[in-house]
């Protein structure tokens, strides 16, 4: 990815995305924790089978967005970037799938272990579906000033 | 963060003002919104922008610099907060998503409200949500046992 490097910041120091799904037409947005890979480049997120209607969303409709637009708690600017791409859902291995993200998870979320350890708890929650997007299209404002028109960024 | 799920929903036949569903107060709280529609490719395109209200607790978005066109189509408009926490992560959760149609409004996109969504962890802790949200995992184990049995 042809992508300057506050871009690139975004993606590997923002905590949270606005993922947005499609619901017969509707677009579905909510805060979510995202994972990036960069070889190669794919946007990540897992969900709980207990908020899984974003998933059913996606399996009827991969066309999806991540907004990164919140630099709360990442220690970086504000910036803006947009990220279009298709959906691919795995929901083969619900119990350990989402567990090669933990490393990831554990740099943005430090407290996740005591949840990890009460996993016999909250059982639910942690039987997980991995997201991987693959992006189609990203569009960056410098600085989160969206009045002025986006950059395209070269995928 | 956890998509967190519906915690009120409301919507119908009935035509309702932005009022009626948007508490003023509570939405005055959060700094900005994310404007999200569908573009002509069949892609959500969301756009974060500012937003006031009006004294008449009309929502009314800073126009962005988009290449699309959304005035008249069906919009999300999701506000959200969350505090960072120095040592890593965040507290003080909370967001409303609401959906609508925008008209122009003196160079502003006025947000007519149709439905909303919305989850603020001090008023549902988020363990009390996970109870709530169990048929829906339960229906997804379901929907997957037919790939389970073949």
């Amino acid at each position: 990815m042809n992508a300057p490097s506050w871009v690139r910041d975004v993606f590997e120091h923002y905590l949270i995305c606005e993922f947005t799904s499609i619901d017969n037409g509707k677009p579905v947005t909510f805060p979510l924790l995202f994972f990036y890979n960069d070889d190669p480049h794919r946007f990540v997120v897992t969900s709980s089978i207990l908020f899984s209607r974003k998933v059913e969303h996606m399996k009827k409709n991969p066309k999806v967005s991540l907004l990164f637009s919140n630099p709360e708690g990442s220690g970086i600017e504000k910036h803006v970037v947009l990220v279009q791409g298709i959906a691919k859902c795995d929901d083969s291995d619900l119990d350990h799938g989402w567990e090669r993200y933990l490393p990831m998870w554990r740099k943005k979320e430090p407290y996740i272990d005591g949840f990890l350890a009460a996993r016999e708890q909250f059982a639910w929650f942690w039987k997980r579906i991995v997201v991987e997007v693959e992006p189609k299209k990203i569009l960056a404002w410098k600085n989160g000033d969206t009045s002025k028109p986006a950059e395209a960024i070269n995928l | 963060m956890e998509e967190r799920g519906h915690l009120e929903t409301r919507g119908g036949n009935q035509p309702l003002t932005s009022l009626d569903l948007v508490d003023p107060d509570r939405l005055s709280r959060f700094r900005y919104g994310i404007v999200t529609w569908i573009d002509k490719d069949g892609f959500p395109f969301s756009v974060a922008t500012d937003f006031l209200l009006s004294e008449n607790g009309e929502i009314l978005l800073k126009r962005p610099s988009v290449p699309e066109i959304m005035t008249g189509g069906r919009v999300g408009v999701l506000f959200n907060h969350i505090t960072g926490i120095p040592t890593g992560g965040y507290t003080d959760r909370r967001y409303i998503l609401v959906w609508g149609r925008v008209s122009e409004d003196k160079g502003f996109l006025k947000l007519h409200a149709e439905e909303l969504s919305e989850w603020d962890e001090k008023i549902l802790p988020f363990d009390k949500l996970c109870v709530a949200a169990v048929p829906q995992a339960k229906r997804y184990l379901e929907s997957l046992q037919p790939s389970i049995d073949a």
